[in-house]
């Protein structure tokens, strides 16, 4: 197994995610609600990472394609979204990122976002991987609910036979029965067997899926437990999407951290970070009973 | 130790050509390598970078002991990249070695099968134990 670090270009250079750096936040509101709001939340996130010394990514989506509800808010759409994420890099100067739910959204995304993320529902499907990996940016894939750790290995051979190999591979929980996730820390050594570095998705974990009917609930309360639990069991990156009015954020309400909250999760994980950043240097890898 | 009745005999005359020969790439995964096994119908694969040079050798024994030792998920075992559980580096030979120097070695390291390199460590075949042994009783009785 080797150790593979990411690169993800910023305005004024790059950040590095992988094994033996620092930990790297990737976060913003689930759906780009307006330019507005956008910038507002990235010039808050922006606040949080100056004081902590954390690098960071911004994210939010153009299209919310998995919604529960037809009448659910869908996003602005690619030309306007990936407009304003392209504002959002050029004026708080912090590299941008969004998912794509349609193979042919693929290269208008990767000419502005600095990485490109793969939905969970959608991190097998090969058309997607191809789409992802041709843009020729750091691809974040999302292991999907559905699917095992060990399982993602294919996903990404996929997107490595496609000439892509700077993947970020992200855990956002593993459905326990109906409406519920659970995180399997398993996950994170397991994917890590790939080689690419790996990332824990504090927010959607504690998703219940369409528990409310025709929408998701969550269960935000228990973000900083996981979210230690992840950083302490080895991560590089951590994503969240946070939200300065969550009862009223246009996606993901029942999921999405308050702002207000972003500063004292983070700060923990990285904490958390850094000491195992220490154990491994003082005690080695996590390398007991090796097969 | 070759003898005189076989000296006629090298592991070139009797080894398993590359058609037959069970091959696979490092990152093969576990279960298309069993597939490939069960095809060729032998009990091992040489494994070969892009050169087909030899970085490793996986057997039915390997396997076995896989299962009864790692715990892990099948499903997850059979993902994995055959490297991940292959011995690197194995016992090889090269095509000009006599055959009862061969069979010599296959008994002393209780194996089945020898992968066959040339001197650049490309394979080039393999050498299984029953057509080792065919050719040895042949050369004995004659019998080509």
């Amino acid at each position: 197994m080797s150790n593979k670090t990411i690169s993800v270009k910023t305005p004024d250079g790059q950040i590095k995610i992988g094994r033996g750096n620092d930990l790297v936040l990737i976060a913003g509101p689930c759906a780009i609600e307006s330019r507005d709001h956008s910038m507002r939340m990235g010039e808050l996130i922006a606040r949080v990472c100056a004081k902590l010394g954390v690098l960071w990514i911004f994210k939010a989506c153009y299209d919310k394609d998995c919604r529960s509800s037809p009448s659910s808010f869908h996003g602005l759409g690619i030309d306007d979204g990936l407009r304003i994420l392209g504002d959002v890099r050029s004026e708080i100067g912090v590299p941008v990122t969004s998912d794509f739910s349609d193979p042919s959204w693929g290269e208008a995304t990767g000419e502005v976002c600095d990485m490109v993320q793969i939905p969970a529902y959608l991190c097998r499907q090969t058309s997607m991987l191809r789409a992802a990996a041709v843009t020729g940016k750091p691809v974040h894939l999302k292991k999907g609910q559905f699917m095992s750790p060990w399982n993602m290995k294919n996903s990404c051979r996929k997107l490595e036979a496609f000439g892509n190999d700077q993947i970020l591979l992200t855990d956002r929980g593993t459905f326990f029965g109906y409406n519920m996730l659970v995180n399997d820390m398993r996950c994170f050594p397991i994917m890590q067997e790939t080689g690419h570095p790996v990332c824990y998705d504090a927010t959607h974990s504690i998703q219940l899926p369409t528990s409310m009917g025709n929408i998701s609930g969550g269960q935000r309360e228990f973000i900083p437990h996981l979210t230690r639990a992840a950083a302490a069991c080895g991560i590089e990156a951590l994503f969240m999407e946070v939200h300065d009015d969550p009862p009223n954020a246009m996606s993901d309400a029942n999921t999405v951290l308050d702002i207000q909250y972003l500063e004292v999760v983070l700060a923990q994980a990285k904490a958390m970070h850094d000491m195992r950043q220490e154990l491994r240097a003082k005690w080695g890898e996590d390398n007991v009973h090796p097969e | 130790m070759s003898t005189q009745s076989d000296k006629s005999h090298t592991v070139a005359d009797v080894m398993l050509t590359m058609n037959a020969c069970p091959l696979a790439d490092e990152r093969t995964i576990l279960k298309e390598v069993l597939e490939a096994m069960d095809k060729h119908r032998l009990g091992v694969v040489c494994i070969v970078d892009q050169d087909m040079h030899l970085t490793g050798i996986l057997t039915e024994g390997d396997v076995r002991r896989k299962l009864l030792r790692v715990q892990k998920p099948l499903a997850a075992l059979l993902a994995d990249d055959v490297i991940t559980h292959a011995v690197k580096s194995p016992i090889s030979i090269t095509a000009d070695v006599q055959l009862m120097d061969a069979l010599d070695l296959m008994g002393e390291k209780k194996i089945w099968d020898l992968p066959v390199v040339d001197a650049d460590m490309k394979v080039v075949g393999l050498l299984h134990l029953h057509q080792a042994i065919r050719g040895v009783l042949q050369s004995k009785t004659g019998n080509d």
